[in-house]
């Protein structure tokens, strides 16, 4: 965490002098988004330097299902399973990434190259099935585009 | 001061008082879980919702997060308070299991008095209750409950801005939230832990040394104070009712002491006490002496008195070990019948166990005796020393290592518990504990305490402010 400092302080002079506490959430996004999750020692790490007991960080961690206390696979498959996607095949298309990738929703593959999640909306119903990967969005999808695209992930 | 009205009666607030500080300083009840006097506001349980009359039928607020405002106008139990009360009521208890059956904390549970007062109807809703968590170890002295617990955060709240642990947290979100203590578990250091299970306004948070021991309307509250450190604390001292005497099971439960609380008083520890006080009944259930010894012979208390005022008749130098744990009415009746015959010295019964706290900000004091402050107005503050031609010693208390003493010197000592030093003294009196007697401490502020007696005393056993009194002799009475 510590070569995030810079960036941290600069963050922290836009905050009044008394909210270290609401810099929390944007430091623990920008350590997930850096490290891939966020590690103990860097909770530790941040509350030192935020002057927060831990414990505030730890709330915050587990409020938010988004933030990982553990590494993930390089890529992050991401499935929609709200209406509009479930609508358009989504719980079939999840059922073939599982059976593809040999494991279920929530896990990762024991050679470390996938995590398959599910998630709720994310804001294109007009393209659903949507999948994401990483930071992009795959839509329109169906097994034949998955099975594309999981061929071109190393 | 701007003048509001409650129910339709003026009453005076004061400006920055809310709604809820106005009421209860006016004798206006208004329930509440979350809200705690003594801690923020967090306005989380809605069931101080009350009622402001406006312009367009008025509307529903909370009272602990309400300023007072000129010419408010309050109603604490309209038709539409009851409604909002019932089901928030209802919403409360929706994944509450009512285990009052099995719930230590049922007859002093505001969750089960509201519910009577202000629900009284079975849950509503025909979904399953959320299962959660039984029996989790919050720490090495209390347990939680998480289908009991509410999440009001009183707890949570009292070790951020009370103790200063911050050793608690809400986890997680929604009806998966659960108290949790930090990962690096230093919920066990705070020594401030157990006031969290008073705090907890259901059966959530249990104290492992109380857990299943008794129900608490078998229990009577008797106002004592703590003899743990100079502080001493306002506590009740929580033992068997006497008309509830057990004479079925084992008789000590009548005479146990099966918990211990803080009994608020602002002048010395506010609402709070230490987990040091709450283990009290290990200091006074330890094997109690009951028999007068002369040399380590049993002798009727006659025989002792007589022995111990020839004693002081013939010496020609005695000197007095005080005790620091002595009422301020024992240290009179001591000063009144000995002080002109004795040297006087104030000792220290207890010293600090290896490890303990010495002092902190909040309540803990260096000085582990309740009365030295007492025992110093009247006694001095030079620490004991026994001149070459000692020739009597009286060690008042315990604590006294026996060879420190000088070995000359006969040795008249008062002590209430089972000790080996008991036998060498020359004459040795069982004497009354603080549970069984009333007195007054003084504690290093100079505020006065009382407390009361709980149990009886057995008959061998003296109390000090009349064995003092059997104990003087003259100076003319000399033999």
């Amino acid at each position: 965490m510590k070569h995030l400092i810079p960036e941290f302080d600069a963050l922290r002079a836009r905050f009044p002098a008394t909210f270290a506490s609401s810099l929390v959430l944007p430091c623990v996004r920008r350590i997930q988004e850096d490290r891939g999750f966020v590690a103990d020692s860097d909770i530790d790490e941040l509350a030192g330097y935020l002057g927060v007991p831990r414990v505030q960080i730890e709330e915050v961690l587990s409020y938010y299902t988004m933030f990982r206390r553990k590494p993930i696979g390089r890529w992050h498959l991401q499935m929609c399973r709200n209406i509009s996607c479930s609508m358009r095949g989504s719980e079939r298309l999840l059922a073939h990434l599982e059976t593809s990738l040999g494991i279920a929703a929530g896990q990762t593959t024991a050679d470390g190259r996938f995590t398959l999640s599910t998630v709720e909306c994310l804001g294109s119903c007009g393209t659903a099935p949507v999948l994401v990967v990483n930071e992009t969005y795959h839509e329109n999808m169906d097994t034949a585009r998955i099975d594309a695209l999981l061929k071109g992930l190393d | 001061m701007p003048e509001i009205f409650i129910n339709g009666q003026a009453v005076q607030a004061d400006d920055n008082q809310t709604v809820m500080q106005a009421a209860l300083a006016h004798g206006f009840f208004i329930p509440y879980f979350c809200w705690h006097p003594h801690l923020s506001v967090h306005g989380n349980c809605r069931i101080c919702t009350v009622e402001v009359e406006g312009d367009g039928g008025g509307w529903l607020d909370i009272a602990c997060n309400m300023p007072v405002a000129k010419g408010m106008r309050i109603l604490t139990d309209s038709d539409k308070v009851r409604a909002r009360r019932k089901q928030t009521m209802q919403f409360i208890t929706l994944n509450h299991p009512v285990d009052c059956g099995i719930c230590d904390k049922a007859g002093e549970c505001t969750l089960q008095d509201y519910h009577v007062a202000y629900n009284g109807s079975p849950s509503t809703s025909r979904d399953p209750k959320v299962q959660s968590t039984k029996f989790f170890p919050l720490s090495q002295r209390i347990i939680l409950d998480n289908e009991r617990c509410i999440l009001c955060t009183r707890c949570v709240r009292f070790t951020r801005e009370v103790s200063k642990s911050n050793a608690l947290g809400v986890r997680n979100r929604g009806d998966h939230s659960l108290i949790r203590p930090t990962e690096d578990r230093s919920f066990d250091a705070d020594e401030y832990s157990d006031n969290v299970i008073d705090l907890c306004p259901v059966g959530a948070l249990l104290s492992r040394r109380f857990h299943y021991k008794a129900r608490v309307w078998y229990l009577k509250p008797t106002p004592s104070v703590c003899p743990g450190c100079e502080r001493g604390c306002s506590i009740d001292l929580w033992h068997r009712r006497p008309e509830w005497k057990l004479s079925a099971l084992d008789a000590r439960q009548n005479n146990r002491i099966d918990r211990v609380t803080p009994r608020e008083n602002p002048a010395v520890n506010g609402p709070w006490m230490c987990n040091k006080g709450r283990d009290l009944a290990a200091t006074f259930e330890r094997a109690r002496a009951d028999q007068p010894l002369l040399k380590g012979r049993p002798v009727d208390s006659t025989a002792a008195i007589a022995n111990a005022r020839q004693l002081i008749g013939d010496a020609r130098h005695p000197v007095a070990l005080v005790s620091s744990w002595g009422s301020n009415e024992e240290l009179a009746s001591f000063k009144q019948a000995l002080g002109g015959r004795f040297e006087c010295f104030v000792k220290a019964d207890v010293a600090a166990a290896p490890g303990e706290t010495l002092a902190d900000a909040i309540l803990i004091r260096p000085d582990k005796n309740p009365n030295t402050a007492g025992a110093r107005a009247l006694f001095g503050a030079a620490p004991p020393r026994f001149a070459a031609d000692t020739d009597l010693v009286l060690v008042w208390g315990e604590g006294t290592n026996f060879g420190d003493l000088p070995p000359r010197a006969k040795v008249i000592f008062l002590n209430a518990w089972l000790q080996p030093e008991n036998g060498h003294a020359d004459v040795f009196f069982p004497i009354s504990v603080q549970t069984e007697r009333a007195g007054h401490y003084t504690n290093f502020e100079g505020v006065e305490s009382a407390f009361a007696p709980c149990f009886a005393k057995a008959d061998t056993v003296a109390d000090a402010e009349a064995l003092f009194a059997a104990l003087a002799v003259g100076p003319e009475s000399g033999a």
